[in-house]
């Protein structure tokens, strides 16, 4: 049996694809054409950085600490910590209450069924549609970082990157199954996309201020960002416990999913 | 196709409520009820798309809930209120379901049954009109060459011809021995096809008749005038007469279709100036046939 539900959501969105990856293009191309005068002013830029109060330095460099002298220090904190994982989240989430909520809503999601698409089969080819969009943006985006970056004489690290991809890409899977989980317990859009968004926000902050509140510590392991950004991929590659639990967490998520699917009304 | 203590509820809402029904191989068999009473509810629990909260829906000798997938791959269904993938083109949507199917070759028999409903399949749903899409959502429930087609409200927005021939695709089912059931709120969608009706109200399965039979209680509104005052005594002896009254020189009254003959046989006894004689429409009937049932079970 071909994935038919897959390849038909791909299809669907190949335009919409083809417009986030270039819109990556866009958005690295900007940062890349910055770098050199950044580069410049390194260490007065930084300086200006350890001025500001501890909390925005903690948001937006996620507590690894600013080193705009390599390009991985820049990339790290200019596009990895923020401006990527928006993008990478905006599409996953959309696409993740798109997949049953956004059917559902539009009175397609029982034309398939009574076609005898069994629902555990619509969520999991959902699911690996979600997988599969994510995973070719992440791919552009690499070969952006590695084009562009070659252009402007930038040393991206092969490897490195592509870890940084993955564990990007992974993030935004699990933040998709979020709202394709809340897509399939309401059949709801909105609801979907909003709790998803509102979990992202809330574990961006839980990673990104648990150094400087105490309480928020124990919990940072927690939030999907620290398995994402804690071990700062860039330079260290990827980490085989982060992968494992983010992994783990998607592969719950859309089980349970497909057992809230299994037990609802649909179109009520 | 049976149901046996069929109940459904939203909440605190009762939908269905213990609703038994039989419906035998080769029947065409017409689901009659006002808008809201319960028929698609009915439907989609037949379906598997809702849950019974109580009873079972058994269908094709399969449970409704835990056997659907097998149901649906010898099922047909024509939605109420159907959704399509407004980029596709009809062709695009056909062979997209077809596959889901996995049968590719209902594409070409989605073709045929769309060049007979008059359907151009190479433009994109969302500029078809809403009598198009409502074809294009009948050749996906024929195209599978189904036992049981559950067409629910399948003749809104149609022209009387196309009306025709899905009437015709319905017969041709049933005389392979396939089974419909035809949900509506107006009589006349099921009284061309309908070997029998069931009429629901406000959750109730309140009546299931021969299509003869229903014929037959069809109300008709009858105004007269005469030359001359006219004794009501004698409309009171017509059988089942209802809202009888009788103003010097003037009538009006309810018959049911069987009383017709006997109606007219007492006013030919008369001089008749004018007379008007119309069928009452079905929320009429319900209330003068069904409301007792709906209030007494309540």
């Amino acid at each position: 049996m071909r994935p038919e539900v897959t390849i038909q959501t791909l299809h669907a969105q190949r335009r919409s694809l083809l417009a986030w990856a270039l819109a990556l293009g866009g958005l690295i191309a900007i940062y890349v054409a910055v770098y050199p005068s950044v580069k410049g002013t390194g260490s007065s830029f930084s300086k200006l950085i350890d001025e500001m109060p501890r909390a925005y330095r903690a948001l937006f460099t996620t507590g690894s600490g600013i080193d705009f002298s390599t390009p991985a220090g820049y990339l790290n904190t200019e596009l990895l910590t923020f401006m990527g994982p928006v993008v990478v989240l905006l599409y996953a989430v959309n696409a993740g209450a798109a997949a049953i909520a956004g059917e559902e809503e539009h009175r397609t999601l029982e034309l398939m069924m009574v076609n005898t698409a069994s629902r555990r089969r619509i969520l999991l080819e959902k699911a690996a549609a979600l997988a599969v969009g994510v995973a070719l943006l992440m791919v552009s985006m690499w070969a952006w970082l590695l084009i562009e970056g070659r252009i402007a004489g930038m040393d991206v690290p092969l490897t490195n990157s592509a870890a940084a991809m993955l564990h990007l890409g992974l993030l935004g899977i699990e933040f998709g199954a979020i709202a394709l989980l809340v897509g399939a317990l309401t059949g709801r859009v909105g609801t979907s996309r909003s709790i998803a968004a509102a979990l992202a926000v809330l574990a961006y902050l839980v990673n990104g201020l648990a150094p400087l509140v105490g309480w928020l510590k124990p919990i940072r392991k927690a939030s999907p960002f620290f398995q994402y950004i804690g071990h700062d991929p860039l330079r260290t590659g990827a980490s085989w416990p982060a992968l494992g639990v983010t992994l783990g967490s998607i592969v719950v998520i859309v089980c349970a999913a497909v057992v809230a699917l299994q037990h609802r009304d649909i179109g009520t | 196709m049976s149901l046996r203590k069929l109940s459904k509820n939203y909440g605190p809402h009762r939908a269905l409520v213990d609703v038994d029904l039989d419906i035998e191989p080769g029947e065409v068999f017409g689901y009659l009820g006002p808008n809201g009473a319960g028929k698609t509810t009915t439907i989609r629990v037949l379906l598997g798309l809702l849950r019974p909260t109580a009873g079972e829906a058994r269908v094709l000798g399969m449970d409704s809930w835990r056997d659907s997938v097998r149901v649906h791959a010898r099922t047909g269904y024509v939605p109420g209120d159907p959704g399509l993938w407004e980029k596709l083109t009809g062709t695009d949507t056909i062979s997209y379901l077809a596959r889901l199917r996995d049968d590719p070759a209902q594409v070409g028999r989605g073709r045929d049954i769309a060049d007979r409903l008059g359907l151009e399949l190479d433009r994109p749903v969302r500029a078809l009109s809403r009598g198009n899409r409502q074809k294009l959502v009948i050749v996906q429930a024929f195209m599978g060459e189904p036992e049981l087609a559950v067409l629910d409200e399948p003749t809104s927005g149609l022209d009387p011809l196309v009306q025709r021939e899905l009437h015709a695709m319905v017969r041709e089912l049933t005389s392979r021995g396939g089974t419909v059931l035809l949900s509506s709120h107006v009589l006349d969608d099921v009284q061309r096809t309908a070997d029998r009706v069931g009429v629901i109200r406000s959750g109730r399965l309140v009546a299931v008749e021969r299509l003869e039979d229903l014929r037959a209680k069809a109300l008709h509104h009858v105004v007269a005038r005469f030359a001359s005052p006219v004794s009501p005594a004698l409309f009171e002896r017509i059988p089942n007469i209802a809202g009888l009254t009788c103003a010097d020189e003037s009538m009006v009254c309810r018959v049911p279709e069987r009383s017709l003959d006997a109606t007219l046989k007492v006013l030919a006894g008369v001089s008749v100036v004018d007379v008007s004689i119309t069928e009452a429409d079905l929320e009429e009937m319900f209330l003068a046939y069904y409301g007792e049932a709906e209030t007494s079970a309540a």
